[in-house]
């Protein structure tokens, strides 16, 4: 095995592990228990929670900036594709036919959303005032790691390059912001439940 | 304000950010990616167009401390990732922006495109600062006088039972019947209702119009002296000794009166402090049913239990939805079912339900003098959602939301009347 192949193999191990003490963690702890009497049906609402809640026109931060919304959804599509990819890549071989032209497509419009959002953390006074060192980071990594995602899909060289990008997303994820991709769905269940549990949700039409 | 900031005089703070009883708080602290797509949800950031009211900067104001403190990427390289040291600095920033510049209307939670509870966060970084002796003076001294006397306004009893007296001498009057009465402090009655301290002391005619209520629905009610006060400002504060203490009087007059039911006055944040909090405060589940007054108006017309006649109540009439009962209460159409049938036209703001804005006087901002610049330029966009609706009377279940709907009213010349719900049922209550 190559020294990249090492490389990517060692940050995927750490990765996990660290997936995998923060799983461990938060089972631990538990969800949280409610002495209030519940009001209403808490499963339907989580399930409202990451499907029905998640609907555009049901939050002002997804309508009122509709591109960088649908960016961020795209973004986020062509990272999981990218992650789906880099396994293929890693135990077999780049996908072929149709298939990877679609992916391809796919990416290179996921990374113009990613340069986009990059661009607009930058510019954007708000955004960028909130913002850390580490905002940027994982964004340009993330973006990197579509970029030659996308740039081993099409030309099927640059193997090094590749699984070192890669590795060094995977090294850095449990450090910064990238944690999100566990914590989202918690983040989601735990509004759901709150929610849910005082009747808020489901949302009913006035009678 | 001093600032110690001995590692022993911010301990009780960081005690609280690793909370390690459920993983509530783990994970919303982990969540916000920084996206600012919450400002525009934010009635400060709206109303002031800066920065520094992004919710998620105040999330971050309390996450930066959880990561400088309790995560291995913080103490190593706090600059990474903006970990912040809990110094007078951040300490004054979270009294300004946690206390000073946050209603706790939740309203960004609802819109936050990953799921943050923005509000819960914000009251993790309120409950740091009174942890360490920084919360606002002007509103623990509205805690403090409930602590002292059993009421936020420091009523005296005696002023109390006068108050109830003229009341109940009125009500006979009214309803022309000597036997009409506003019970005390009885034993064995169904409901025990509560009060917000502003009615005796300000709007005796909410107890009025409630009390006309229980009369034509034949209830079986009482109020206690001992404790009527619905309000728990400690909820505001996040102290939760304070909050613990508040509510377990409440909780401990419904036992001692034996009632089947504790009715809550229209107060949002009492309401919310009571029927959803206060069993955490406790960890007990009550033992009596609890809801607010607003389900009561609802259940008495779903049971034919008192008749309106909405063409007592002509006027165009919009309705405010106070976050605590509406966002963060799931009482959400009760108040809509009661006001189609108390009024003869009716028309919504835009948002409402749980859309809504706050009226600005939320999460003790009417309490914090300090901010009242702020809380009043807030104001103009309820001023301006109101006068859209062409509405001559707004009606909001919630006496906290009545005060500063009535500065606003003032300021901002808007001729309306404000009402409780209470009062615009009793406007056109039948008595058969």
């Amino acid at each position: 095995m190559t020294w990249y192949r090492y490389f990517v193999l060692a940050a995927f191990i750490l990765c996990v592990m660290s997936l995998l003490y923060h799983v461990a963690r938060l089972v631990r702890m538990g969800a949280p228990r409610d002495y209030s009497i519940r009001k209403g049906n808490v499963g339907s609402t989580v399930a409202y929670s990451f499907i029905g809640a998640m609907n555009p026109a049901r939050k002002e931060s997804a309508y009122l900036h509709l591109p960088t919304y649908t960016a961020g959804v795209i973004y986020h599509i062509g990272t999981f594709a990218s992650l789906v990819l880099a396994l293929f890549y890693f135990f077999s071989d780049v996908p072929g036919g149709t298939i990877r032209w679609i992916l391809a497509g796919l990416l290179s419009v996921s990374v113009l959303c990613g340069i986009a959002i990059f661009i607009k953390r930058l510019l954007k006074k708000n955004i960028r005032s909130l913002s850390n060192a580490d905002d940027y980071i994982a964004n340009f990594l993330v973006t990197i790691f579509q970029l030659v995602s996308l740039s081993m899909l099409v030309t099927q060289s640059g193997e090094p390059l590749y699984f070192f990008v890669t590795g060094l997303l995977l090294f850095y994820a449990p450090v910064g912001k990238l944690k999100h991709a566990l914590y989202f769905f918690m983040a989601r269940y735990h509004l759901g439940l709150f929610y849910g549990w005082r009747g808020v949700w489901p949302l009913r039409s006035h009678n | 304000m001093s600032m110690a900031t001995d590692p022993a005089d911010i301990q009780p703070a960081l005690e609280i950010l690793s909370d390690r009883k459920d993983h509530r708080l783990l994970s919303h602290l982990n969540s916000c990616v920084h996206c600012g797509l919450c400002a525009e949800s934010c009635m400060y950031y709206l109303a002031h167009d800066d920065e520094r009211f992004v919710p998620a900067r105040k999330v971050d104001l309390v996450s930066s401390v959880y990561r400088r403190y309790c995560t291995v990427g913080g103490k190593l390289f706090p600059r990474l990732t903006n970990a912040r040291d809990l110094d007078a600095s951040t300490i004054t920033e979270m009294v300004d922006q946690l206390f000073g510049a946050c209603t706790m209307c939740g309203r960004c939670t609802m819109h936050c495109a990953i799921g943050v509870d923005i509000g819960f966060l914000v009251k993790t970084g309120r409950a740091m600062l009174s942890s360490m002796g920084y919360t606002p003076a002007t509103l623990q001294s509205t805690v403090n006088a409930a602590i002292q006397t059993g009421n936020n306004m420091g009523i005296p009893t005696e002023e109390f039972v006068d108050t109830l007296a003229w009341l109940e001498d009125e009500l006979k009057a009214e309803v022309n019947n000597p036997a009409a009465s506003i019970p005390l402090n009885q034993d064995g009655k169904t409901i025990l209702y509560t009060l917000n301290p502003r009615e005796p002391k300000f709007f005796p005619m909410s107890i009025s119009a409630m009390a006309k209520i229980f009369y034509a629905a034949k209830e079986s009610w009482t109020l206690s002296t001992a404790m009527y006060d619905v309000t728990n400002y400690a909820y505001f504060t996040a102290h939760a000794p304070e909050a613990t203490l508040i509510a377990k009087r409440l909780r401990d007059e419904t036992n001692n009166l034996h009632v089947k039911r504790c009715v809550l006055a229209e107060c949002g944040h009492g309401s919310r402090a009571f029927r959803w909090e206060a069993p955490n405060y406790l960890e007990q589940s009550f033992t009596v049913d609890v809801l607010t007054s607003v389900e009561l108006l609802a259940e008495y017309l779903r049971e034919g239990r008192i008749t309106l006649d909405k063409n007592l109540n002509q006027e165009l009439v919009t309705l405010h939805d106070p976050c605590n009962l509406v966002r963060q209460g799931g009482v959400i159409n009760e108040q809509r079912y009661v006001l189609q049938r108390a009024v003869s036209r009716f028309v919504e703001m835009t948002p409402h339900g749980v859309d809504n804005y706050c009226c600005g006087g939320g999460g003790g901002q009417l309490a914090m003098s300090e901010y009242n610049e702020r809380r009043m330029k807030i104001a103009e966009i309820k001023a301006e959602q109101i006068r859209r609706t062409g509405a001559s009377v707004v009606v909001t279940p919630c006496h906290n939301c009545v005060d500063q709907l009535m500065q606003i009213n003032n300021k901002f010349k808007l001729g309306v009347q404000i009402k409780t719900l209470s009062e615009i049922v009793a406007d056109a209550l039948v008595l058969t």
